[in-house]
């Protein structure tokens, strides 16, 4: 008996997180599922089940189809961009020189504010009028003509993606130097003695073991990036048109503002599917590399 | 060496936008669409005293205060609790409930997003501090896994040394366990802190009236009233960024372990 009453209050500690976790997101996550499967919109009681027709209409959607290529665009190209230039700043951040701490903050700062705050900044600069910042600068330094930053569909997607890689390319670069700080010191003298030269040692030494932390850091950023909601949203409303759209936005706008519910729900159930295969991706590798490290 | 002088041009360019609004906070609405780069040719502080005037920033300052404060305590204790039988006497059903959780980090809050407006509305949640609060605690399963990963460290005996000294489920939680979870408990509160007090969607969709705004509601609604006032603007911007930065120079540290940490467990 007391065996029992013992087992339900440890059990009972488990009640609170159980329900907040049950209504706020698996009973969403299954009406969205039932709800993408009829014509629901939001007021009238009656709805009817309409089968797949939502999820074959999101292929004509021209906002969603727009939205799916920049969100997987955006997605790549800063986990390129984040990781081509966060692992030399861990190096840099590892060597002694009189502004380190200076460097490693100011580099850091950038991802601690919200990334509607930090896109509205960079919207000073990417003004595409004559007084923006940037056009400013190109014009009293090198003679360029003011560029449509935010209202040409490639430059706008190439300015979201580099303001949203300068805010978290610190972030990262302190999550590589995490690993970088664990190498021992004793395999650079080694291999400097063998003569190995400093690209060497980089190429056969540092990036090997950086491996770990790749997988962390990319895995972050795809999973971050297909989340993708207040940088392009804040830079560009979206536009020019539809070419910067995020998933999120769309979901918004078509759920939300129009009160489509069930074709929103669709979107979300694909979006859903679309991170679900990232994460088991990213789990499975997780798996693979703990198993070599045994 | 060549870090070196790739280092410091590099710092002046990720600072630059900081800088950039910093300075223009000090100038005329005419002086900043004529040279927004220099420095202010004459530093007014009148931008300061007006968004104080005709904005509500304080009290978006307060209500972003009110909201992060009380959905963090909920999510870390909430987490904790959730913990501590699956780690100190788990069974079949606190393996199950473990993975049931785990599947919350394959979903994410936008594919949720229309019933959960839906469910906030048929709640009476809309509009209301306590409302967004308490959607705000079903992020307690990031905090849930972070508090189980570190309660597998405490050593078993203490709470078998506990039971017998007749110390109820509920005393050793309190008294013995929740006091040895500081270190985990401060990376926990320093990751949802930083998550909620940024939180736009959630806010945005789910508070209306601007008695009730956050800080970010309170910049995304300032960039649509003021327009091409930049000064103005960026005068609030500034001001919202004070609180961010003071929090960034005490947590600095500690933000760097979290990251450090998580990424080395993997």
């Amino acid at each position: 008996m007391t065996r029992f009453v013992r087992q339900a209050q440890y059990l009972s500690f488990l009640v609170p997180i159980l329900a907040v976790y049950s209504l706020f997101t698996i009973y969403p996550l299954l009406k969205a599922f039932f709800l993408s499967l009829t014509n629901f919109d939001g007021y009238s009681k009656v709805y009817d089940f309409v089968g797949m027709k939502n999820y074959v209409r999101i292929f004509s959607d021209d906002a969603l189809l727009s939205a799916l290529s920049f969100t997987l665009f955006f997605t790549v190209a800063k986990a390129l961009l984040v990781t081509v230039f966060a692992i030399p700043l861990a190096i840099i951040f590892d060597q002694k020189f009189l502004t380190r701490n200076l460097h490693r903050a100011i580099f850091f700062f950038p991802s601690i504010p919200s990334g509607l705050l930090l896109a509205y900044i960079w919207g000073f600069i990417l003004a595409p009028v004559d007084s923006g910042v940037m056009n400013k600068i190109l014009r009293e330094l090198f003679g360029i003509g003011p560029q449509p930053w935010l209202a040409d569909p490639l430059l706008a997607k190439i300015s979201t993606v580099v303001v949203a890689s300068w805010a978290v390319t610190g972030w990262h670069a302190i999550l590589y130097l995490a690993f970088l700080q664990a190498i021992p010191k004793e395999y650079y003298e080694a291999a400097a003695i063998d003569g190995a030269s400093r690209l060497q040692q980089f190429r056969h030494i540092t990036l090997p073991l950086l491996a770990p932390a790749m997988t962390i850091s990319v895995m972050l950023l795809l999973t971050g990036g297909l989340k993708v909601y207040e940088i392009p949203f804040a830079l560009t409303k979206g536009g020019p048109g539809f070419e910067t759209y995020s998933i999120t936005q769309v979901i918004v706008l078509r759920g939300i503002t129009e009160t489509q519910y069930g074709l929103a729900s669709a979107m979300s159930i694909v979006f859903f599917f679309i991170v679900l295969v990232v994460a088991v991706f990213q789990v499975t590798i997780m798996q693979r590399r703990e198993q070599n490290l045994q | 060496m060549a870090a070196r002088s790739f280092d410091a041009p590099a710092g002046i360019v990720v600072f630059f936008p900081f800088y950039l609004i910093i300075i223009n906070t000090f100038k005329t609405m005419q002086e900043t669409a004529r040279n927004p780069v220099a420095l202010p040719s004459k530093w007014i502080f009148t931008n300061y005293i007006q968004v104080f005037e005709e904005t509500t920033v304080l009290r978006s300052f307060g209500n972003t205060l009110t909201i992060t404060f009380f959905s963090v305590v909920l999510i870390v204790l909430i987490g904790a609790m959730g913990a501590y039988p699956v780690v100190f006497n788990p069974n079949r059903l606190t393996r199950v409930a473990m993975i049931y959780l785990l599947a919350g980090f394959m979903i994410p809050f936008q594919a949720t997003l229309i019933p959960l407006f839906q469910l906030m509305s048929d709640l009476h949640f809309i509009d209301k501090h306590y409302g967004l609060i308490i959607l705000y605690t079903s992020n307690s399963v990031f905090v849930f896994f972070l508090m189980m990963g570190y309660m597998k460290t405490i050593p078993r005996d203490l709470s078998e040394a506990a039971v017998i000294d007749g110390c109820s489920v509920w005393g050793i939680f309190w008294r013995i366990i929740l006091p040895l979870l500081k270190p985990i408990t401060i990376t926990s509160v320093i990751f949802e802190t930083m998550w909620i007090w940024n939180d736009f969607l959630a806010p945005m969709l789910f508070l209306n009236s601007s008695s009730k705004s956050t800080l970010v509601l309170e910049i995304y609604k300032a960039k649509g009233e003021f327009a091409v006032q930049w000064p103005m603007f960026m005068t609030l911007t500034v001001i919202t960024l004070i609180p961010i930065f003071i929090f960034f120079l005490l947590m600095q540290k500690h933000i760097v372990k979290g990251i450090a940490a998580g990424a080395v467990k993997g």
